[in-house]
C-alpha cells in the first residue's frame, strides 16, 4: 500500500445557531469525503480533520480560521455558511496564504484568490429559477428575505430580472436573521396576491414563513402551490425535517437533489447539495494535492496553475464551478425535479453570457 | 475647468466610523490617528446616540455590508460632511445603496494600513465639488425664473423712449455698475412692489 501524507484540513462549521442543519449537512459530506480519500489506496494522502466550531457567533470565524491556520499547520479550511462569515475570514486568508472551500449556494459577486466556490450562485440557482416560474405562473412576485446580504442581493436580483421579463414586484420585506415575526409579510402577501413568493430568508424566520404560508394556502386557495408557489434558492433537503409538511410545493433550484445522478461523477446519494458540494471539495482538493509531496504547502492559485493532471471542477479564473442547475418541487416530502439544465459555468459577475435569461412575458393585446 | 484640487490640513479635522465594533474600525482609526485626526467610533444599536456622536464631525466613515438608511443622523441623502463608504461584499445592491446615501469614496475591508488619506482627500474635493456644483445651479436657476423681470425691465426702460437693443444695453450697464447679474439689475429696476419682481430693495438704486 502507497505511503500516506497525513494533512491537515481545517473545518469551520457552526454546529449550532439558526444554520446548524446546513452546517451539518456538510459536515457530512466532508467527513464522507475524507472517509474516501483517507481509505482510497490509489492515493498518497490522508486528511486529519482540525475541527473549529464558531458556535453561530459571526465574530468568532476570523479568529477560529486564524487558529487554524496557524496553529494546526493546515493551509485548507472548510467551512462557512452565511456570506457575511465568508467575508470575515477572507483577512486572515489573505495573511496567512490559507484558502477556504466555500460549499453553499451565495448571491455571487466576490471571486477571491483565496476560495473556491462549490456550490451554486446566482447564474446557478436564482435565473435560471425565474426563468422556469414566471412563463408558468406568471411575472407578479413578492420578496422576502433575511436581513442581510443574501436576502438583499437575491431580491435586487430577482426585481431587476421580473422588471426585465415585464412582470412586477408587487411588495419587498426582510426579517432579522432569526426573528420568526412573520405574520406581517403574510399579511401583505395576502393583500397583494401575487404569482409566486420568492423565499430567501434563513433558518428559523424561513421555517416560521413556510408554516405560516401553508396555513394561508389551506385557507386561500390562491396561495396554494398550484397558484402561487414559494421559491427558495437556499432550500434543500437537510431543512426538510424543520419544514415538514410545510414545504409541501416549494420550487427550488439547485445542483442536486436526492437521487440525481451526474454531480459530484463520483456518487448520487448525497441527503441534499450542500452534503454533495462539501464532498465534491473535499474530492477535488485531494485530487489537486494527490502525488504532490509539499503540494499542500502551496497557495491556491499555485496549486490550480502548476496542476499537469487532468483539468478539475475549479474555474482557474472565478474559482466557480460547473454545476448542473436542476430546479425541483416538494411532493410527498421529497424534492421531484422539474427541469435539468446541464453544465452550467458559474458566472458570479453575470458578465460571461452563462445566464439562462426569462423570456418575456407574453401579454394578450386587446 | 476644475478648482485647484484643495489638500486640506486633516490635523485635528474630526472622522466619525459608523461600524459596530470590529477589526476594521480599529485599523481605520490607527491609520487615521496617525494622519492626525480625532476619532469617534459608532453603530445604531440600543441606545446608542448616533446624532450626538456625529455632531461637529469633518468625515464620516460608514460599514456598506450592515447599513441602512436609518443609520445616519440627518435626513436621507442629505449629508452634511463628506461620506466614505467601507465595503466588504461588492454586490451591486449594496453598492447602490452607499452611494445613494452619499459615498463619495470608497475603502474596502479588510481595511489595512493604508488607503484612508486618500479616500478623504478623494471625499473631500468630490464633496466641495458637488456643493459648488449644486450651488452654481440653484443660481442659474434662479435667474432662469428671473427671465420675465427681465423682460420687464427693459419695456420700463423702453417706456422712458428708448429703442429695446439700447435699453437692453442700458440695463446690462446697470449690473456691470452695480456689480450684480444681470437679473437682479432688472429685479431692482422693476421694484420691490412688483409681486413677480426680484427681492432687492428699491431704495438703494437711487
Amino acid at each position: 500500500m502507497i505511503e500516506k501524507r497525513r494533512i491537515p484540513l481545517g473545518i469551520l462549521y457552526s454546529a449550532s445557531g439558526s444554520y446548524a442543519l446546513i452546517s451539518q449537512a456538510c459536515r457530512v459530506g466532508v467527513s464522507s469525503a475524507i472517509n474516501a480519500v483517507n481509505a482510497d489506496p490509489a492515493l498518497d494522502l490522508a486528511f486529519v480533520p482540525v475541527v473549529r466550531d464558531p458556535a453561530g457567533n459571526v465574530d468568532l470565524y476570523g479568529p477560529m480560521c486564524e487558529d487554524i491556520l496557524r496553529h494546526s499547520g493546515a493551509n485548507h479550511v472548510i467551512g462557512c455558511v452565511t456570506s457575511w462569515s465568508r467575508k470575515e475570514v477572507i483577512p486572515t486568508l489573505e495573511k496567512h496564504g490559507g484558502s477556504l472551500w466555500y460549499a453553499v449556494p451565495y448571491e455571487g459577486f466576490e471571486a477571491s484568490d483565496h476560495i473556491v466556490y462549490t456550490h451554486a450562485c446566482s447564474n446557478q440557482h436564482l435565473l435560471p429559477l425565474l426563468a422556469f416560474v414566471m412563463p408558468r405562473f406568471g411575472g407578479r412576485g413578492f420578496l422576502a428575505g433575511s436581513n442581510y446580504i443574501w436576502g438583499w442581493e437575491m431580491s435586487r436580483l430577482a426585481r431587476e430580472r421580473i422588471m426585465q421579463a415585464g412582470g412586477v414586484v408587487l411588495g419587498e420585506r426582510y426579517l432579522p436573521i432569526g426573528s420568526v415575526d412573520v405574520d406581517r409579510m403574510i399579511e401583505e402577501i395576502r393583500l397583494a396576491r401575487p404569482d409566486f413568493v420568492l423565499n430567501s430568508l434563513i433558518g428559523p424566520s424561513s421555517y416560521a414563513f413556510m408554516v405560516a404560508y401553508r396555513a394561508l394556502g389551506l385557507s386561500d386557495p390562491h396561495f396554494a402551490p398550484a397558484r402561487c408557489p414559494v421559491l427558495s434558492c437556499n432550500l434543500t433537503e437537510c431543512e426538510l425535517p424543520a419544514l415538514g409538511g410545510a414545504a409541501e410545493g416549494l420550487i427550488a433550484a439547485g445542483p442536486y437533489f436526492c437521487g440525481a445522478a451526474g454531480w459530484p461523477r463520483q456518487r448520487c446519494d448525497f441527503g441534499s447539495s450542500h452534503e454533495a458540494a462539501a464532498f465534491a471539495a473535499v474530492m477535488e482538493l485531494a485530487r489537486l494535492l494527490a502525488h504532490r509531496p509539499g503540494g499542500e504547502h502551496l497557495s491556491l492559485a499555485r496549486l490550480l496553475a502548476e496542476h499537469s493532471g487532468t483539468p478539475g471542477i475549479i474555474d482557474v479564473q472565478t474559482h466557480h464551478t460547473v454545476l448542473p442547475v436542476i430546479i425541483a418541487q416538494v411532493r410527498g416530502g421529497a424534492f421531484h425535479p422539474l427541469r435539468r439544465i446541464e453544465g452550467v459555468a458559474g458566472d458570479p459577475y453575470l458578465t460571461r453570457g452563462c445566464d439562462v435569461r426569462a423570456a418575456p412575458l407574453l401579454r394578450v393585446v386587446s | 475647468m476644475k478648482q485647484p484640487i484643495r489638500i486640506q490640513n486633516l490635523g485635528g479635522a474630526r472622522a466619525l466610523i459608523l461600524h459596530r465594533a470590529h477589526p476594521t474600525v480599529v485599523a481605520l482609526t490607527r491609520q487615521l490617528t496617525a494622519i492626525g485626526l480625532e476619532v469617534r467610533q459608532a453603530w445604531p444599536e440600543g441606545d446608542a446616540d448616533v446624532a450626538a456622536d456625529a455632531s461637529g464631525v469633518d468625515f464620516v466613515f460608514f460599514d456598506a455590508d450592515m447599513g441602512h438608511d436609518g443609520m445616519f443622523p440627518w435626513p436621507a441623502q442629505q449629508p452634511p460632511v463628506p461620506l466614505i463608504a467601507l465595503i466588504g461584499s461588492e454586490a451591486p445592491g449594496r453598492i447602490e445603496w452607499a452611494l445613494r446615501a452619499g459615498a463619495q469614496a470608497q475603502l474596502l475591508k479588510p481595511v489595512g494600513d493604508n488607503g484612508a488619506y486618500s479616500a478623504l482627500l478623494i471625499a473631500r474635493d468630490a464633496f466641495d465639488a458637488q456643493r459648488a456644483l449644486f450651488a452654481e445651479v440653484a443660481d442659474l436657476r434662479r435667474r432662469l425664473n428671473e427671465r420675465q423681470t427681465v423682460v420687464r425691465a427693459v419695456t420700463m426702460l423702453m417706456a422712458r423712449g428708448k429703442p429695446e437693443a439700447e435699453a437692453y444695453g442700458q440695463l446690462r450697464q446697470m449690473a456691470m455698475a452695480w456689480r450684480i447679474s444681470l437679473e437682479d439689475a432688472a429685479g431692482r429696476i422693476v421694484g420691490p412692489t412688483d409681486q413677480t419682481g426680484g427681492r432687492d430693495d428699491r431704495r438703494d438704486w437711487g
